[in-house]
């Protein structure tokens, strides 16, 4: 019969070596399935992860950053069902509306465009807001032309997953358009441009951070160098539009100096700048130098309403020419 | 000996002891085997260890350019196109959506004899994955300058020739994985939204969806009942087979390659192009409805507005025309 020390040792050195095991097998399950839970609060992190770490600056958007990248159209139970390592669901994701991560190093690029209810309208701002997301360090200003912020552009922002501020306000009926969209003496955008200045000048008062402000038009192309050539803007750059003014495009004249001297333009070449609203970029310090400088509401000739902003801002000498000295569309 | 197991009971003990507190007190896990009571609200390791993981894999994929090749089936886009001033806006328009969409093959056949410099350069620095071809529409089916739009189809060659290449391209690739894909008709003024190439990507036959702007109407659109397509929202010939819009609908490459007759009628009356391609390859009970049951609009077809050149033909006339060097 064995003794009962014997029992004792047996049970002593038996018992520590299950219960070891035990322990083991349990902390290596417990671990995943804590992650199983967190695996649904996860995902939603993967999107919002490189948001948080890349924007510094304000940002005027009523929604917060959460809402924006729900709408990537994935849905997180059908990656956490499974067992499978949460580094494999980042592999096999795909977030297609994801713009460049943002970088400390280059100026934001302050784009400004108004916006009108058409049916057109959903087609246009969905083609441009494809190519932003391609332009690192941007930030959208969208205005409506319009009472209240519409549904549409409201959802249309939050799912591009862009960096954006969402402005509306109504012109006034008088100075609609009436009925015939060539009129050129009732300036379009013009409220709207005028109150993202304004907006720009509030949010970066006390604001040192450098950037770019663009006007663009919700129907027209750009090309990615473009946005590239305008970040080095020191005060007013300027470059070559297709398709305006009658022309196949028109140009600022730059001499052998590469200085601005003239405009290459028909339509009114004696204009202060004969210029296109696509053409010129401007710093958004001299923005800020100058809180007087607006667009002319009232008065304005056919299209004297780049002038009307450019010349309380900068003088032909200090004009920066892009685009390989203007020789490129 | 007694004392060798007594300190392994112990320790065996207290790790026994936190796990049955439950699973938020993981504190003891990792480095601190002496389960330090520490702040679990802050530590919770195996969490943050997951974050740092994905974070450190966010940004190694960040750094690619694309995302790495997946099991995601080749979207093969063919798009006719053919010299014209906004040619080169639009095509560039176009490429900035595309680059988007991962596993996307871009088939650009140009109506032209020769392949021209401008749409060649244009590709090349385009960062696409692409296929540049071209082939002429005979002269008596182009249209004529003054003529209407909608009088001759457009594209017709262009996109047959596009067939004809993938066709033969896939021949190069023997196997399964070579009959995956799906081929989509894009022209180069059309909008696109992105969702719209993740919606086609899982065609088994032909799959269609709405269309914005088109036909007179707000939208296009095949009416779904059941998951099944039972007929169209058109204005304009609702009685064609398939009263759709190019840009509506897409289909799958082992269907292509299936059918290798397959393709379109130059012949065919006005409206009935995409007609001629469809009926030799599908019924509309097999069509897929995508797009939440055709309830979402994800393609316009909106057209260009081609630019006034009153004063440079003004100026030309002058011999001041603007600088024929100038790509625009």
């Amino acid at each position: 019969m064995p003794k009962r020390r014997d029992i004792l040792a047996i049970v002593l050195i038996v018992l520590p070596w299950t219960l070891l095991i035990t322990v083991w097998h349990q902390s290596a399950i417990a671990p995943l399935l804590a992650i199983r839970k967190a695996c649904h609060h996860l995902v939603k992190e993967i999107f919002i992860i490189p948001e948080r770490l890349a924007v510094h600056h304000h940002r005027l958007s009523d929604e917060g950053a959460e809402g924006r990248r729900e709408a990537g159209g994935q849905d997180s139970k059908e990656y956490c069902a499974s067992d499978k390592d949460i580094v494999e669901v980042v592999r096999t994701e795909y977030v297609y509306t994801r713009p460049p991560p943002w970088s400390d190093v280059l100026p934001t690029i302050h784009i400004i465009t108004p916006t009108y209810s058409r049916p057109v309208q959903k087609a246009e701002l969905t083609r441009i807001a494809n190519t932003f997301l391609h332009v690192p360090n941007l930030h959208w200003i969208l205005i409506e032309d319009s009472q209240r912020r519409t549904p549409l552009v409201t959802s249309l922002l939050r799912e591009t997953g862009l960096n954006y501020t969402h402005l509306n306000v109504e012109t006034p009926k008088n100075f609609k358009i009436r009925g015939d969209t060539r009129d050129p003496r009732i300036p379009r955008g013009t409220m709207q441009r005028n109150l993202a200045l304004r907006w720009l000048r509030e949010t970066f008062k006390n604001n040192s951070q450098p950037g770019i402000v663009y006007f663009a038009d919700d129907d027209n192309s750009y090309s990615l160098e473009l946005f590239e050539e305008m970040r080095s803007t020191r005060k007013v750059s300027v470059w070559p539009v297709a398709f305006v003014g009658g022309l196949r495009y028109e140009s600022p004249k730059v001499n052998a100096a590469g200085k601005v001297y003239g405009w290459k333009a028909v339509f009114d070449p004696h204009r202060p700048f004969a210029i296109d609203m696509a053409g010129f970029a401007i710093n958004l310090k001299l923005i800020l130098s100058k809180p007087q400088a607006y667009f002319k509401l009232r008065g304005v000739k056919g299209g004297y309403q780049e002038s009307s902003l450019l010349r309380e801002l900068v003088t032909l000498n200090d004009l920066e020419p892009k685009a390989a000295n203007c020789t490129k569309a | 000996m007694f004392i060798i197991f007594y300190y392994t009971y112990i320790e065996i003990g207290k790790h026994l002891y936190f796990s049955a507190l439950g699973t938020n007190h993981r504190c003891f896990q990792g480095d601190s085997l002496w389960g330090q009571h520490c702040d679990c609200a802050e530590h919770d390791l195996p969490k943050d260890r997951a974050i740092s993981r994905l974070q450190e894999e966010l940004y190694r994929l960040q750094e690619k350019k694309q995302p790495p090749k997946s099991s995601l089936s080749t979207i093969f886009v063919i798009t006719p196109t053919y010299a014209r001033l906004v040619q080169k806006a639009e095509l560039t328009r176009l490429s900035q959506t595309f680059l988007h969409v991962p596993q996307l093959h871009w088939i650009l056949v140009e109506d032209s004899p020769r392949k021209t410099p401008l749409v060649s350069n244009f590709l090349m620095k385009s960062g696409l994955t692409y296929t540049h071809l071209n082939v002429p529409t005979a002269k008596e089916r182009k249209l004529q300058e003054g003529d209407p739009s909608w009088l001759k189809p457009r594209g017709v060659e262009q996109r047959n020739e596009g067939l004809r290449w993938l066709r033969e391209d896939r021949k190069t690739e023997p196997g399964d994985n070579g009959q995956q894909g799906v081929v989509y008709f894009a022209d180069d003024d059309n909008t696109y939204s992105l969702q719209l190439f993740e919606e086609m990507r899982s065609t088994q036959r032909v799959s269609v969806w709405p269309v914005g702007l088109v036909g007179g109407m707000k939208f296009e659109s095949p009416v779904v009942e059941g998951g099944k397509v039972v007929r169209f929202h058109t204005g304009w010939r609702p009685s064609r087979p398939f009263p759709m819009d190019m840009a509506g609908f897409a289909v799958s490459l082992r269907l292509v390659l299936a059918n290798p007759d397959a393709c379109f009628d130059g012949e065919a009356p006005m409206g009935f192009l995409e007609s001629s391609l469809l009926k030799g390859l599908v019924t509309a009970d097999e069509l897929e409805p995508k797009a939440d049951n055709c309830t979402k609009v994800l393609v316009w077809h909106t057209r260009t507005e081609k630019p006034k050149m009153k004063r440079e033909e003004a100026l030309q006339v002058q011999g001041l025309g603007s600088d024929p060097a100038v790509e625009v």
